[in-house]
């Protein structure tokens, strides 16, 4: 038997997160007035060390020793050389992947929930509300509060807490309490109930009771957590980058390609910023994030200034986006629909250092069968979007007959998320793709906003 | 079969849901500021949407469409639950 994996020996776990932010230069988000967002202004929600890490732009901050306590439960990830993928796909290309999936809610999103939770409790917080539509997040966060003791309030749609209750008694295993929202525990709950008594409640409501849960709690022993977007997710999550330099460093490789799939932008940033710095010192190496063709908000849009929401009343970003009007044609992909990328990511497309590239959804099903018929792991929807594009990247390793080295991010296994696999299987899904002219006209909102300024960090 | 009994997985939950309830999930029973995005591949839903709607309901909803950034609107949701826990 040939070893697939290359496993980090547990004294080699990474002691230090990669943050980017020393490294580039980015423009600032803009408040309603277009003056800068003050980091004060989130300290309602998030405890200080928190905020801190959100604006510090030290390179390299220390994982504290309680956190890699947690993480080492299943970290180091293996990093595992996809040998029946290359054979089926015949291609000369060497192709491994770090493999999220293996964490207790089978993603990567409990890299950010564990330090999140753990600076939490040592600031003193004890109790942590959160919002959650399917129960991924939800169920990452209260893992995370359990390894510190932290109590976990998960306000979950009402309409995913009656279908899914599976969800719900995960959380509880890890001792979250999974509430149906709207409920009666807050302002924005109740009032909800009061119109409608049957309401099956949406993302909105489930949102503004997790931050009013924190916000009213006068003891200021609660706090809110986000898991994705922020500077502070993208940094916990660079262990993924970090451990995988090391693993191909021991397998004698570097990669010549790097691809993340990338909707909010965590888990491609947690594998892709560690090589934008070898980058940044210049290494050559390509470094895609992949998203849906349907909804670009990187490959085709412009930078620019653009408002978080659509009311248009929130802060002004910079960021790729396609207007805060866009409308993006059916997807099934999951947690790929945001609008706009973290601004970290679209700053580094801005400035060359990552080419972003967008998969068809019928691609990426079938990279996910095959991957599923010769690797075993079943993917998650939108982990299906870099797999696509790893097939693409091996297919032209093919045919210019080259042994090029691609490492890629498996975000997720799909276990809980079989239903789209049923559609795909049943030819329910189908491809869509703007035209130029549809990209043209939904970004025409953004002409009149202020332009970021252009800067390049190297 | 009537529109509002047809149901697809909903990208913001990560769930089956109906038309019907796309149609009524927001505040005030407003629909999803993605109905149209979501069901134009099914069947006409402009036309059903304009059908059902006021002029200023149809042109708030055709204004007002893409997924909102939990990030950048986080500052305003802190602002709208000061407001509710301080009048509450």
């Amino acid at each position: 038997m040939k070893p697939k994996s290359i496993i980090l020996p547990k004294d080699e776990i990474p002691r230090k997160w990669y943050n980017i932010l020393a490294d580039i230069k980015m423009n600032p988000p803009l408040g309603p007035d277009g003056n800068p967002v003050s980091p004060d202004m989130l300290a309602p929600v998030f405890p200080m060390n928190l905020i801190e890490q959100e604006v510090s732009s030290e390179r390299w901050i220390e994982i504290p020793d309680p956190v890699l306590d947690v993480l080492s439960i299943w970290r180091p990830a293996p990093l595992t050389r996809a040998t029946a993928f290359e054979k089926a796909l015949g291609t000369p290309a060497k192709i491994y992947y770090k493999n999220e999936g293996m964490s207790p809610p089978g993603s990567h999103k409990p890299n950010t929930a564990v330090p999140q939770a753990y600076y939490n409790k040592v600031f003193g917080i004890e109790n942590i509300t959160t919002e959650t539509g399917a129960g991924q997040w939800g169920s990452a966060l209260s893992f995370a509060c359990s390894q510190y003791g932290l109590t976990c309030k998960v306000f979950m749609v009402r309409i995913s807490f009656d279908q899914k209750p599976y969800r719900k008694s995960m959380m509880q295993a890890w001792g979250g309490k999974c509430i149906a929202s709207p409920s009666n525990e807050t302002k924005a709950g109740r009032d909800a109930l009061a119109k409608d008594p049957n309401t099956p409640g949406s993302l909105g409501i489930a949102i503004s009771e997790a931050v009013e849960a924190a916000v009213g709690d006068t003891s200021g022993k609660t706090r809110y957590s986000l898991g994705s977007v922020l500077n502070h997710v993208m940094l916990h999550q660079t262990i993924i980058g970090l451990e995988a330099k090391r693993q191909l460093e021991i397998a004698g490789e570097y990669p010549d390609i790097v691809i993340g799939c990338a909707g909010g932008g965590s888990n491609f940033a947690g594998l892709a910023f560690p090589f934008v710095l070898d980058k940044i010192n210049g290494k050559a190496i390509d470094i895609y994030p992949v998203e849906p063709k349907a909804c670009p908000s990187m490959t085709r849009a412009p930078f620019a200034y653009d408002h978080g929401d659509t009311a248009g009343y929130t802060p002004l970003l910079p960021m790729h986006s396609l207007g805060h009007n866009f409308v993006p044609a059916p997807i099934h992909a999951g947690g790929l629909r945001y609008h706009g990328m973290a601004p970290t990511v679209s700053q580094l497309i801005n400035e060359g250092l990552i080419s972003p590239k967008s998969v068809g959804q019928m691609e990426s099903y079938k990279a996910g069968v095959l991957w599923a018929r010769t690797e075993g792991f079943i993917p998650a929807p939108e982990t299906n979007n870099a797999l696509a594009q790893v097939v693409a990247e091996a297919e032209k390793a093919k045919q210019e007959g080259k042994e090029k080295t691609i490492v890629f991010t498996f975000s997720g296994h799909g276990l809980l998320d079989l239903g789209a696999y049923e559609k795909y299987f049943a030819g329910e899904l189908s491809d869509f793709s703007l035209a130029d002219a549809d990209i043209e006209e939904s970004t025409k909102i953004l002409e009149n906003y202020p332009k970021p300024e252009n800067i390049k960090s190297v | 079969m009537k529109p509002e009994r047809l149901e697809r997985r909903c990208p913001r939950l990560g769930g089956d849901v109906s038309f019907a309830y796309c149609c009524t999930c927001e505040a005030d029973k407003r629909p999803c500021f993605k109905v149209l995005d979501c069901w134009w591949e099914r069947f006409d839903v402009v036309t059903y949407m304009k059908a059902r709607l006021s002029p200023e309901a149809f042109e708030k909803l055709s204004a007002r469409r893409p997924p909102p950034n939990k990030v950048a609107s986080l500052v305003d949701l802190i602002r709208q639950a000061q407001e509710r826990t301080s009048t509450d």
